[in-house]
C-alpha cells in the first residue's frame, strides 16, 4: 500500500486551508461589520456552498474551469495551463466547500469584542494596519483557530467536487476519502479499512486539539474581556 | 480653541451642532439618542459630518474643501463609555499603546495612583481603576483635545465622586480642552465650566 | 391524542394497500454493467411491452454492481462487463450458476474528441503534450479498466503513460471525459464510442493484447422472481435482443468462438 494519499491529502488540505484562512479572514473582515444594500445576499452566496451538494460545486466547478469553460479556456489560452485533473483542481475544490466554515467563524470572531477597542486604539494614533494585527487578530484569535481547524477537517475530507474536478488519479489527485472509494469499488476492503482509520485519526485529533486548546486558552481569554 | 460647527443626517433628525470653546471643561448634557456621542465621533474622526468644519488650535480637522485628517491624526483622546480597554494586554501596556514619552507616563500613572495595577490584566481590576486607566491610556497619548463619553455612569456615588475630583485636578494641570457627555444633570453642574444642551440633534441655546 | 391520529391511521392503510396493490404487477431489477446502458434501456422496453411486468434499471460499472448486490440491494439479475466480478459472485454463492450465460462480446478502442485524426499507430497515443491527458476505467473496479490495463502492459506501454492517466468510475464517465475535451484520449468499448456523437475511434488495442471481452449474465440468487428473471436472461440471446446490440457496436459471443 502507498502513503501518497496520505501525503496528498495532508498537502491538498495544508495549502487549501493557509488559502482559506486568508481569503475568509479578510472578506470576513470587510463584509462582517459593514451594512451595505445586499449585504445578506452576498453573505448568502459566500455560504452556498456549506448548504449545496457536494455534486452540484462539483459541476459549476467543472463548468468554470473545463478546458471550454469560462477560466478554463482563458488559463490554457494565456498560460497554456489546463487545472482540471490537477492537483491543483484538488485545492481549489477544497477551498472552494471549506470556505464558508471559515467565513462563518472569522465573522462570529471579529464581532465577539467590543469594537470601541479598536477605535480606541486609533484615536491613539495607530495605524489600521498596526490595529489589525495588535487589537483585531487577537482579540478574534480563539474564534478563527477554531474556524482554522473546522476548515483543514473539511479540506480534509472532500470528496464529491474534488472527484468531479480532479479526477481520481493515484499520486497526483487521490486523496485518503478518494482512495478508500476506489478501494472499496474494487472490493478492498482492507485497504478501505486502514484509510479509514487513517482519516479518522486524522479528524478526531484535530477536533480533540482544538477542544483542548480551547478549554486551556480560550476560557481563561473569556475572563479577560 | 476649539471651533465646531456640522451637519450629519442621522436615522431620526438632523445633527446640528455649532460651538466653539478654549481649555474649559465643557459638558454636552440631554437625554440619549440626542447626538452627543456622534459628536464626539465626529470630532475624534471615527466618524464624519456630512458638511460643516472643525477647526483645532487652527488646524483644519474637517471642512468641505479638503479630505478630513484621518483619526490617526487628530491627536484628540477619546474615553469610551466601557472604557474599551484592550482586554488582552497588561493596565502598563494598554497605557503604552499609544504613549509619546515614557518619563511622562510614570509621572501620569503616579498621579492617578495606579502603579501598583501595572501588572494586571482588565479583568482582574475595579469600575473605579479601569476609568483611571482609561484616562491615564488617553492622556499618555499628550491629546491636544479629550473626549469623555459618559465616563462615570457604570460607577457607585463614592467613586463616582472621587473620579469627578481627579478629572477637575487632572485639568488644571494639563490645561486642555475636555468635552464630557452625560445625562447627569447634578455631574453636569459640578464639572462644567459650561453645558451645552443638546435635543434632537440641536444645541438649544 | 389518539383520536387525532385517528384519521391519519386511516391514510396510511389506504397508502399501504395501494403500494400492495402495485406489487402484483411484477417488477424485475435487472443491475447492469455502465457500457450496456444505451442498448440495455431499448432492450427492456421492448421486453416490457411484450411481457406484463415492468423492469427497473441499475446502471453502474460492474464492480459497484456487484458490490451492492453481495450487500443485499435489490436485484433480480445481474449483466457484468467481465468475467471477474461474474466469478466472484459465483464463488460468494450470490449468483445461481445454473443460469449464467454469455450474450454479447466487445473490443476496446481509443477516442478522442469528434475529427480527430487517427493515430498511425497504437505506441504513437505516448506523445501526448503538457496538458494532455488519457482516460481510462479505474483498473481495480472498472472491467474497461482491468481489460485496458492489461492491453497496455502487454504491448509495453503502461508504465510510460501512468502518470498521464485519469480513472474513470465507470466506462461513461471516461467517454464523458473525452467529449467534455478536459482528456485528450480515452479508452472505451467500440459500442461507447459507437454511442457517441462527440467523439470519434482514433485507435485500437488489439483483441489478443487482453482477456476476452464477453458479457456474462446470471440470475441472483435471493431474487423473488427467479424465473421471469431467467427469462430475461435468456431474451438476452433472442434474435431481437441481438439485432439491437449489434446496433449499439457489440459484437455477437458465437462470432467470437467461432
Amino acid at each position: 500500500m502507498s502513503y501518497s494519499p496520505l501525503f496528498l491529502s495532508l498537502k491538498i488540505a495544508t495549502i487549501a486551508t493557509i488559502i482559506v484562512f486568508l481569503l475568509g479572514v479578510l472578506s470576513a473582515r470587510i463584509i462582517s461589520r459593514r451594512i451595505f444594500p445586499g449585504k445578506s445576499i452576498v453573505e448568502s452566496v459566500l455560504l452556498l456552498p456549506l448548504v449545496l451538494p457536494p455534486t452540484v460545486v462539483g459541476f459549476g466547478l467543472l463548468y468554470l474551469f473545463g478546458v471550454n469553460g469560462p477560466i478554463g479556456h482563458w488559463l490554457l489560452l494565456l498560460f497554456d495551463y489546463k487545472v482540471v485533473f490537477t492537483w491543483v483542481a484538488a485545492v481549489i475544490a477544497a477551498i472552494v466547500v471549506s470556505f464558508p466554515l471559515m467565513y462563518q467563524s472569522a465573522s462570529a470572531a471579529f464581532q465577539n469584542y467590543d469594537p470601541n477597542v479598536e477605535n480606541a486604539a486609533l484615536t491613539m494614533g495607530a495605524s489600521k494596519f498596526k490595529v489589525f494585527f495588535t487589537i483585531s487578530l487577537p482579540l478574534a484569535w480563539p474564534g478563527l483557530l477554531a474556524g482554522l481547524v473546522l476548515t483543514f477537517a473539511r479540506a480534509l475530507g472532500e470528496f464529491g467536487a474534488t472527484l468531479m474536478i480532479a479526477g481520481n488519479i493515484p499520486g497526483v489527485t487521490s486523496t485518503i476519502p478518494l482512495a478508500i472509494y476506489s478501494a472499496v469499488e474494487a472490493g478492498r476492503m482492507e485497504q478501505a479499512y486502514t484509510w479509514v482509520i487513517v482519516i479518522i485519526a486524522l479528524g478526531f485529533s484535530s477536533v480533540l486539539w482544538l477542544n483542548w486548546w480551547t478549554k486551556r486558552n480560550v476560557m481563561s481569554f473569556k475572563q479577560n474581556s | 480653541m476649539l471651533t465646531v460647527d456640522i451637519k450629519k443626517k442621522l436615522k431620526a433628525f438632523q445633527l446640528d451642532a455649532g460651538f466653539t470653546m478654549n481649555n474649559e471643561i465643557v459638558v454636552l448634557f440631554g437625554p440619549s439618542g440626542s447626538g452627543k456621542t456622534t459628536t464626539l465621533n465626529c470630532l475624534s474622526g471615527l466618524s464624519h459630518p456630512d458638511e460643516g468644519s472643525i477647526q483645532l488650535r487652527g488646524r483644519t480637522l474637517f471642512s468641505k474643501k479638503q479630505k478630513p485628517v484621518p483619526v490617526q491624526k487628530r491627536n484628540i483622546g477619546y474615553v469610551f463609555q466601557d472604557y474599551a480597554l484592550f482586554p488582552h494586554m497588561t493596565v502598563r501596556n494598554n497605557i503604552l499603546y499609544g504613549a509619546k514619552s515614557m518619563e511622562e507616563v510614570d509621572q501620569l500613572v503616579d498621579t492617578l495612583g495606579i502603579s501598583h495595577l501595572l501588572e494586571e490584566y482588565p479583568r482582574n481590576i475595579s469600575g473605579g481603576e479601569k476609568q483611571r486607566v482609561a484616562l491615564a491610556r488617553a492622556f499618555a497619548t499628550k491629546p491636544e483635545l479629550l473626549l469623555l463619553d459618559e465616563p462615570f455612569s457604570s460607577l457607585d456615588e463614592n467613586v463616582k465622586k472621587e473620579c469627578h475630583n481627579e478629572l477637575l485636578r487632572l485639568h488644571k494641570k494639563w490645561g486642555i480642552p475636555v468635552i464630557l457627555v452625560t445625562h447627569d444633570q447634578a455631574e453636569a453642574n459640578k464639572l462644567a465650566d459650561r453645558v451645552i444642551e443638546m435635543e434632537q440633534g440641536r444645541v438649544l441655546e | 391524542m389518539l383520536k387525532r391520529l385517528t384519521p391519519w391511521f386511516f391514510v396510511l392503510l389506504l397508502l399501504v394497500s395501494c403500494s400492495n396493490e402495485q406489487e402484483k404487477e411484477q417488477t424485475l431489477t435487472i443491475s447492469a454493467a455502465a457500457s450496456l446502458t444505451d442498448a440495455i434501456e431499448e432492450i427492456t422496453d421492448i421486453y416490457e411491452q411484450s411481457h406484463n411486468l415492468s423492469i427497473t434499471l441499475n446502471i453502474a460499472g460492474s464492480g459497484r454492481l456487484a458490490q451492492q448486490i453481495e450487500q443485499g440491494a435489490p436485484a433480480d439479475v445481474f449483466l457484468s462487463a467481465n468475467q471477474k466480478w461474474m466469478d466472484e459472485m459465483e464463488n460468494k454463492t450470490v449468483i445461481d450458476p445454473s443460469t449464467r450465460i454469455n450474450f454479447v462480446t466487445n473490443r476496446l478502442v481509443v477516442i478522442s474528441k469528434k475529427g480527430t485524426d487517427p493515430l498511425p499507430s497504437i505506441q504513437s497515443i505516448t506523445q501526448l503534450e503538457k496538458n494532455e491527458q488519457i482516460a481510462l476505467g479505474q483498473p481495480g473496479s472498472v472491467p474497461a479498466g482491468t481489460y485496458t490495463k492489461q492491453g497496455l502492459e502487454s504491448i509495453h506501454l503502461w508504465d510510460d503513460l501512468e502518470e498521464k492517466m485519469v480513472f474513470g468510475n465507470d466506462v461513461r464517465q471516461v467517454l464523458a471525459y473525452v467529449e467534455s475535451g478536459n482528456v485528450t484520449y480515452g479508452f472505451v468499448y467500440g459500442s461507447d464510442a459507437a454511442s457517441s456523437e462527440k467523439v470519434s475511434i482514433v485507435s485500437e488495442l488489439e483483441d489478443d493484447s487482453h482477456d476476452a471481452i464477453v458479457y456474462p449474465a446470471a440470475v441472483v440468487k435471493a431474487s423473488d422472481h427467479p424465473d421471469s428473471a431467467r427469462d430475461f436472461v435468456d431474451f438476452l440471446r433472442s434474435e431481437e435482443a441481438q439485432n439491437i446490440f449489434s446496433a449499439y457496436g457489440f459484437k455477437p459471443v458465437e462470432e467470437r468462438e467461432g
